[in-house]
């Protein structure tokens, strides 16, 4: 790994140069990812406002650097007066949440069945694959929206939509990738040795395809948080009072000619997180498990 | 090859119909339609009525048995909410949501191919990393975030263009740019990493020491080969195009199955949801099999696996 | 190209919209844009307010308001009410020279016909307003009985509900069919329909209203539900007449030159439905409901979340029968409501899921409802909200037989119509719910006085003695806080060309009819 020391002077531009490439610590997109974990974190104690605090009085203040903008609300309020930096605090919590259990839950399901389907072969890899298909030919958003229909949107049930959105997409990897260690000698040996199918799984193909997992996993966040954002802004991801960010561009749609900051900063957010975590997604990969770049 | 095609039709069916069968089952877990459609005022013999004339009171097993005989025979019933057929509401929304894809796909292509070329062929200098980081800002963005801001600007601050709805080419522009802005970054990583493959083959070498313009190289050589790896995921980019423009459709009121599915979700219209989902599932079905085949063309290994 | 082929696929549906400049329209063609449209053109299925949008430039009833908002014989030339008080007979003739688009004439037996189909629960979703009904005689041609077998005032509340349909035609093309090419009386006539897209229509040659009918050849309703595309199909002159302005651009279109706009109340009615009839909740407490009522600084939020276009009313509106001016609304009294919650034995307020519509069937009614729950929670009645979108808002504050109730505040909505006439409403709202009898649909009271005064209203049929009852119910329910607390009445803004159009608006329910409206050379 090459980290350069910091030092101050030209080496900065040439750190800052290396921190936009994939070579090198992507220091940028580190610290934005640190910022909105601890945002997450922080919650409710370190945000100026109350992320639901109504003040119709301030209804539509722009932000500071505007004629009319304040400090007290330094991005400037919405439609019912609410501070949209600690709105967009209150939504960075909700991203994390969501990809975190999201993601954990889809590539838990999807390692276990990828696992299985390669490991074990024959029908229960044909029906797995074939949930697999199944699943593929539905649109996801489709998808996702009948799903969050019939169990009554809410945080809970954005997890568990985009963790069965998502699982599908492990599980084909992951397999590919047991199908391949199964050739390997010391599973071999495991096998005729009568080693049990659990331990096998846990000693032998658990620990070679964490690095995978774990690449995957960081690639997803970008997306996880992006499908969050469309579910939240059809209106059947996450309800109110929790933040969302996508629920607050859906909020802002409707005034888009009165105030253009409602639009912009929650939009913002949803971008530069992404951008971060595909980037130090993308990082991982390439130090990890270079052979996932077709992906 | 004929034995490939069948057997990709026979899971591709068999995918559509798992898929159905989902649908079925979750949609009808998500509500109760008829309190939708009467007044709130009804009494329960009305209620129960309308029920019965549905056919939503029989166990679900004769409801799923009686929608897949009619379906098989085209027929997915009468949309709860427009009076007509649902099939019929969905088929007629169907070229404005192709229309859109191709157009998506379109300015994907068009901004992916010069930024991949470009970046391979200029590698590791600025354009390169311009080119990436713009690829990747595309990435980064929610397709109906780059929808709005697109109305703002062009359509409210500038007046150029029209902000939602359906009618010329012009109408056409915002929305497929919004829909086409999410695949630019791995079509042109795509592209780039085609180039790079190829552009430093010997035959290029070779090409260069004859002396042929470099223009000539780039893109009549080099660009061909980087086109036919591009060509084969049209197929998987088109099937995301249908499956993104639900959002897009919303944003820009653009007339398209993805709206009307959307609609169809929340007013709990059954036949609807039902025949709408399965049309993009045929459709994404059939650009898989597409790609497949343009893959069994290219690599007979993949025919005869499995 | 790929995309060439596309275009091509999709250009007869191009050529049918036409939205672009309105240059050569033709001076005998006027352009609107509606926000919402009609899910069938077949009255006698038609249930959903919305329907009618469309269904009123084709359709008639026997009866109609006047642009004054009196109500007027339409196609009934007359019509008296005779036989016993407790099972009335309604006498009515029909107006000579009524002819459908097809150029045949409406007799009785077309009534008839609507009286079948409208009360056959297998055809049509508003058989219950046919429930009093038990027999249609026909007398002549262009007379006819309806034997009640109880008073029922509601009926003629509802133009004596029944709509002009032919039955030869009818029977002939079947229920589909007709929907695909329906023919009626009214001054307008059918050409094509595109859902989504648009409603084409042509002004009726035989059209039996000499003094009031359209002066326009051709109308063409373009339908927009985006706010922003029919503002700007409006501003760029691709229409010349749209509805429903969005509450904030309305101050834009006041500065708009050659433009004039009308504002009136759209005919639905807002209030917050409280689950009094829980013996477990706070709620069960006339003071803590009247608490919740003094709580919500109502002129405030329609003032800066509605930009203005709300209007308070206090049970009953204005021009309705047994209205009351006396009877003003709740007054902003958070000081007030904290004492009768103390007084009522909850000093430190108490906890409550408030259930608020995502779907905005109102402008902006999530973030009205948002703003009402943020005032609760400041006198102390802490509000968990819990947003639904419209298919799981229904399911809540509907009653029925099973499953879940609403069990705390939920805020809903149920149109006194135009004219208004609060029997249907009430009958909803504040009866005590009783599946088989229709009674009580969302209400979530149960006060035995006040289910007699309903019960009694919807049997008088002479309209001085029910106006009584009606004041008598406005004043109780006000008094008890029972059947919901109102809130305020949408107003819709229509916007058109005075250079261009000469529109007279009729009221409300019957402004998308276009009955008189001319092109200006």
């Amino acid at each position: 790994m090459s980290v350069s020391i910091a030092t101050p002077g030209p080496r900065l531009l040439g750190r800052l140069r290396l921190a936009l490439g994939l070579r090198g610590v992507p220091w940028i997109a580190l610290l934005v990812l640190l910022l909105v974990l601890i945002c997450a974190a922080g919650g409710e104690a370190i945000a100026p406002n109350d992320p639901n605090d109504l003040d119709l009085g301030a209804a539509f203040r722009p932000p500071v650097f505007e004629l009319g903008g304040s400090f007290a609300t330094p991005l400037g309020t919405d439609n019912l007066g609410r501070d949209l930096l600690s709105r967009i605090m209150g939504g960075a919590r909700v991203s994390v949440i969501v990809a975190f259990y999201a993601i954990i839950l889809s590539g838990s399901i999807g390692a276990l069945a990828g696992m299985a389907s390669g490991y074990f072969g024959g029908m229960i890899d044909t029906l797995i694959m074939r949930l697999v298909e199944i699943q593929q030919s539905v649109p996801s958003v489709a998808l996702a929206l009948i799903l969050a229909a019939a169990l009554s949107p809410g945080l809970t049930t954005v997890i568990v939509v985009i963790a069965l959105t998502y699982w599908a997409w492990y599980a084909r990897i992951i397999r590919g990738e047991v199908l391949s260690l199964k050739t390997r000698d010391y599973v071999a040996y495991a096998r005729v040795a009568g080693v049990g199918t659990a331990t096998i799984f846990l000693r032998h193909l658990l620990p070679n395809i964490l690095n995978t997992l774990l690449v995957l996993a960081t690639l997803q966040v970008g997306q996880v948080i992006l499908f969050e954002a469309s579910l939240s802004f059809l209106g059947l991801g996450v309800q109110q009072p929790d933040v969302s960010w996508g629920l607050m561009l859906s909020d802002a749609r409707q005034y888009i000619t009165h105030a253009w900051w409602p639009i912009t900063m929650p939009g913002l957010a949803i971008m530069l997180t992404c951008l971060s975590a595909n980037i130090v997604g993308d990082w991982l990969r390439d130090r990890l498990d270079p052979h996932l770049r077709q992906l | 090859m004929t034995r490939f095609i069948l057997r990709r039709l026979g899971e591709g069916a068999i995918s559509i119909l798992g898929a159905s069968l989902i649908v079925f089952v979750i949609s009808r877990l998500s509500g109760d339609p008829v309190v939708l459609m009467l007044p709130p005022d009804a009494p329960a013999s009305s209620v129960q009525a309308l029920r019965q004339t549905l056919g939503l009171d029989q166990p679900f097993v004769i409801q799923y048995g009686m929608f897949l005989t009619r379906a098989l025979h085209g027929d997915f019933g009468q949309s709860y909410r427009w009076q007509m057929p649902a099939l019929r509401l969905i088929l007629e929304r169907l070229p404005a949501t192709v229309q859109l894809a191709v157009a998506g796909l379109c300015f994907s292509l068009c901004v992916a191919v010069p930024v991949g070329v470009f970046s391979a062929v200029n590698h590791g200098g600025w354009i390169d990393r311009m080119g990436r980081i713009f690829a990747m800002l595309g990435q980064a963005m929610p397709a109906f975030w780059v929808g709005l801001l697109l109305i703002l600007t062009f359509a409210i601050q500038l007046e150029w263009l029209p902000a939602f709805g359906y009618g010329g080419i012009n109408h056409l522009v915002l929305p497929a740019i919004a829909l086409g802005w999410y695949p630019v970054a791995a079509m042109t990583r795509i592209v780039r990493s085609a180039m790079l493959d190829v552009l430093n083959t010997d035959h290029i070498r070779l090409a260069r020491a004859l002396g042929i313009p470099e223009r000539l190289i780039i893109w009549k050589y080099a660009f061909r080969n980087a086109a036919v790896p591009l060509l084969t995921m049209l197929g998987v980019y088109f099937a995301a195009m249908l499956g993104g423009s639900f959002v897009v459709e919303v944003i820009f009121a653009w007339p398209g199955v993805g709206r009307t599915v959307v609609e169809a979700v929340f007013s709990r219209d059954f036949p609807v949801v039902q025949a709408g989902v399965l049309s993009a599932s045929v459709m994404f079905v059939l650009a898989n099999l597409l790609v497949d085949l343009s893959y069994g063309f290219v690599d007979p290994r993949i025919r005869d696996e499995r | 190209m790929l995309s060439r082929r596309a275009f091509a696929a999709g250009l007869p549906t191009l050529a049918a919209l036409g939205i672009g400049p309105a240059l050569a329209q033709g001076s005998d063609t006027l352009t609107v844009a509606l926000g919402a449209e009609s899910t069938t053109l077949d009255p006698t299925v038609a249930a959903a307010g919305v329907d009618y949008y469309m269904i009123n430039d084709l359709f008639e009833q026997m009866l109609r308001p006047d642009p004054g908002g009196q109500r007027i014989n339409w196609l009934a030339e007359s019509w008296t009410v005779g036989g016993a008080p407790d099972k009335p007979i309604i006498d009515i003739t029909l107006r000579e020279g009524v002819l459908f688009h097809d150029n045949t004439p409406l007799t009785s037996a077309d009534f008839e016909f609507a009286y079948q189909l409208m009360g056959d629960p297998k055809h049509a979703r508003n058989v219950h307003q046919q429930a009093d009904v038990e027999a249609f005689e026909i007398v002549d041609p262009r007379r006819f009985r309806l034997h009640f077998k109880q008073p029922d005032a509601l009926y003629l509340a509802l133009n004596f509900t029944l709509w002009a349909v032919p039955k030869k035609y009818y029977e002939q093309v079947g229920r589909e069919g007709f929907n695909k090419a329906p023919i009626g009386t009214g001054p307008w006539k059918f050409v094509s329909r595109s859902v989504h897209e648009e409603l084409r229509l042509e002004a009726f040659e035989g059209y039996w209203n000499k003094a009031h009918r359209p002066r326009v050849k051709n109308l063409v309703i373009k339908v927009i539900p985006e706010d922003l595309t029919r503002v700007a199909a409006f501003k760029t002159g691709a229409v010349d007449w749209i509805d429903a302005v969005p509450p904030s651009m309305l101050s834009d279109f006041a500065k708009l030159p050659g433009v004039s706009t009308r504002t009136v109340a759209s005919g639905n009615n807002l209030f917050l439905n409280l689950a009094a009839d829980l013996p477990n909740s706070p709620l069960k407490d006339v003071r803590v409901r009247r608490a919740v009522a003094l709580a919500v600084d109502m002129d405030a939020i329609i003032k800066k979340v509605l930009f203005g276009q709300g209007e308070r009313y206090s049970e009953l509106v204005s021009g309705e029968p047994g209205y009351d001016p006396t009877l003003t609304p709740y007054p902003y009294d958070p000081k007030q409501a904290r004492e009768l919650l103390r007084d009522a034995g909850y000093p430190n307020g108490f906890d409550v899921i408030c259930y608020n519509l995502t779907t905005p069937r109102e402008p902006s009614m999530k973030e009205m409802g948002e703003a009402e729950f943020a005032y609760l929670s400041q006198v102390g009645i802490r509000c968990r909200t819990q947003q639904l979108e419209y298919g799981a808002w229904i399911t809540t504050g509907l009653r029925n037989p099973t499953g879940p109730r609403m069990d705390g505040i939920i805020s809903w909505m149920s149109g006194h119509g135009v004219p208004p006439d609060p029997g249907s409403a009430w009958a909803g709202q504040i009866h005590t719910y009783m599946p088989n009898a229709g009674w009580g649909g969302y209400s979530f009271s149960a006060d035995p006085e006040l289910d007699a005064l309903v019960e009694q209203q919807r049997r008088i049929l002479d309209p001085e003695q029910r106006a009584a009852v009606l004041n008598k119910i406005a004043h109780l329910k006000h008094e008890r806080v029972l059947g919901g607390i109102t809130t305020y009445r949408p107003l819709v803004t229509f916007a058109w060309r005075t250079d261009k159009v000469d529109w007279t608006p009729w009221p409300a329910g019957y402004w998308r009819t276009f009955q008189e409206v001319a092109l200006k050379a």
